[in-house]
């Protein structure tokens, strides 16, 4: 579905004014490839300034890069940029496509003419999406007047009613509840498995990530960092687990050989190890009798932000 | 790489329904101006204070002459009442609205749309000046009949003259401004350059006073400009100073001007879409 060969993207912006002027460039995509097969939800990340979204406009079609190549379903996006945007959907959660003014509804049916949908499909899509997100309550509703929540939902489901074959969510969830989260989420994943939708998801919420994507890119300062599953990023980059232990009785010296002591109060100790949990686990019942022991696992979050701080991936692993 | 059915493009649609979309986006920029009926009555009442004001001014100028510039007193009356009613339809005092999607970075989602731009939004616009002309131009005119008495074109044919000659002025009108609020592709404070360029239309267009009042050399210059051809033609063509063979030639020359103005935001948007893609948002 999505190809990207060695993409390359420089801004020159003026710096300075009138006599003063100079002009400063900054490569905002550097180098990135990668394949992105039909059907799947892909998250992408990185930082602010990372090139996240310099990449998705050049998917879109809205940026031209100065060097690489690039084909989404079989098209170069910023030449043919009109039918290139028919087949493709995109939610900016900062931003709505709704007639501010109007009833949702209204705006949904102006696309059927955008997009030159059949009546009957337009119909079929509509009532399907009204029982997914449950619109029914604010079909009729101005937008101006929709919760965050239900706005969300309103852009989610128009950028769908076209039956697009790729759909680019930015900041899908972003200032919404739990249950809000949730619903969005499941929605995402039933369109995904049921219609196929190919799905690109730049966030900063890592909820979105471990909920939906598949596999993840992680891109900084322009360049790719890593790009495969979850599982294999926490497995290779995950911070260390961590044991919780609760002694029978306070323990002078908690020091296990072996294992680094990262926390000790009288009757507690938190210990950071890799690899399997039973060999920590037999060295410290050994050291001491334990009333109850936990064992912690890394969270993505603070993988992702070791690798963003530069802990990592720095040389290039890939 | 998978295949995916062909986009419908307009190869084998046929002419009504490339007409659909136009339509159903203009019906959207008619409905979007109902929603706020109080802004529209506080408008209104602020149009005819100020054309209250204008009518009493003009009238002063007038004095004990039965003429002024083959404007007779009742003739300016039906001036002002038609400048007061399309200060909105028109946008006479400015639009920016281009320009602030532009500058907030919304084109992107405008461009994500496989539907031309500029169609887009004349069609929007067409909605709004439409929704304008029922909301505050039409009442705008029943107040000065009520108050005054307006001249009406005299028949059938000058009628269709005027109609012709409103819309070639909306469109004059629309692509001028369009045009103005490209330069938001190359300037971030392009909003300076647009009041500049609304004070020339003010002036241009005859809404400040007749153009038929200004001297000779003032005019001349004038007549090289589009913007008599917003709001001045379409006055003196319902007024009756335009009339017969100058009627005729009155609408081939805002006709021309239409034209114009169009290949130049053509061309304008895409030099400025151009540089939205090299250059970003």
């Amino acid at each position: 579905m999505i190809h990207v060969e060695h993409l390359r993207k420089t801004f020159t912006t003026r710096t300075g004014r009138f006599l003063s002027a100079g002009r400063r460039t900054h490569e905002a995509v550097r180098d990135v490839s990668f394949h992105i097969p039909r059907g799947e939800i892909v998250g992408y990340l990185g930082p602010n300034g990372a090139g996240k979204s310099t990449t998705v406009k050049i998917l879109t079609g809205l940026l031209v890069p100065d060097s690489g190549a690039v084909s989404v379903g079989g098209l170069t996006p910023w030449q043919d940029r009109r039918r290139h945007v028919a087949r493709l959907g995109a939610v900016f959660g900062q931003r709505t496509t709704l007639w501010w003014d109007l009833p949702v509804i209204e705006s949904l049916r102006l696309l059927r003419h955008v997009y030159r949908i059949p009546q009957g499909r337009w119909q079929a899509n509509l009532s399907t999406f009204t029982d997914l997100l449950d619109l029914g309550p604010f079909l009729h509703t101005p937008a101006r007047a929709l919760s965050l929540g239900q706005r969300m939902r309103a852009d989610l489901a128009a950028a769908l009613l076209h039956d697009p074959e790729l759909l680019f969510l930015d900041e899908p969830t972003v200032g919404l509840d739990v249950v809000a989260k949730d619903r969005i989420r499941d929605f995402i994943t039933h369109i995904n498995r049921e219609r196929e939708v190919t799905v690109l998801l730049t966030t900063h919420d890592l909820g979105d990530v471990e909920r939906l994507a598949r596999r993840v890119l992680i891109i900084d300062h322009g360049q790719l960092l890593f790009d495969g599953d979850l599982a294999r990023l926490q497995a290779a980059y995950g911070s260390q687990r961590e044991l919780h232990v609760e002694f029978s009785e306070p323990v002078p010296d908690a020091g296990v050989p072996g294992l680094t002591l990262l926390n000790h109060e009288p009757g507690r100790a938190t210990y950071a190890f890799t690899g399997a949990a039973a060999d920590p686990i037999a060295r410290v019942t050994a050291h001491a009798p334990v009333r109850d022991l936990t064992v912690r696992e890394p969270d993505i979050e603070a993988t992702i932000r070791r690798i963003y701080e530069g802990d990592l991936l720095r040389a290039g692993v890939r | 790489m998978t295949t995916m059915p062909a986009p419908p493009t307009g190869g084998h649609v046929s002419r009504l329904s490339r007409l659909a979309l136009p339509w159903a986006v203009a019906r959207l920029g008619f409905r979007r101006q109902f929603a706020y009926p109080q802004a529209a009555l506080w408008g209104l009442i602020t149009n005819s204070f100020f054309g209250l004001l204008r009518v009493a001014v003009l009238l002063a100028l007038f004095g004990t002459r039965p003429q002024v510039a083959g404007y007779t007193p009742q003739d300016a009356i039906t001036y002002t009442g038609l400048t007061q009613a399309f200060i909105m339809a028109f946008s006479l005092f400015g639009w920016f609205d281009f320009m602030r999607v532009i500058h907030r970075g919304e084109v992107t989602a405008d461009l994500l749309r496989p539907a031309s731009l500029l169609g887009f939004w004349a069609a929007q616009d067409a909605g709004r000046a439409l929704g304008q002309l029922v909301l505050r131009g039409l009442p705008m005119l029943l107040i000065f009949q009520v108050i005054w008495g307006l001249n009406w074109p005299p028949g059938p044919l000058a009628w269709a003259q005027v109609v012709l000659s409103v819309l070639l002025a909306w469109a004059c009108g629309f692509l001028f401004r369009f045009l103005v609020n490209c330069a938001a592709f190359w300037s971030p404070d392009a909003v300076g350059f647009g009041r500049f360029a609304w004070a020339l239309l003010g002036l241009g267009c005859g809404f400040l006073m007749p153009l038929a009042f200004f001297p000779e050399g003032f005019r001349a210059v004038l007549a090289w400009t589009p913007f008599p051809a917003m709001l001045n033609t379409t006055v003196e063509l319902w007024v009756g100073v335009t009339g017969g063979g100058a009627a005729w030639a009155a609408l081939g020359t805002q006709l021309g001007w239409t034209v114009a103005l169009l290949l130049a935001c053509q061309v304008t948007l895409r030099a400025g879409l151009r540089r939205l893609e090299v250059a970003g948002g």
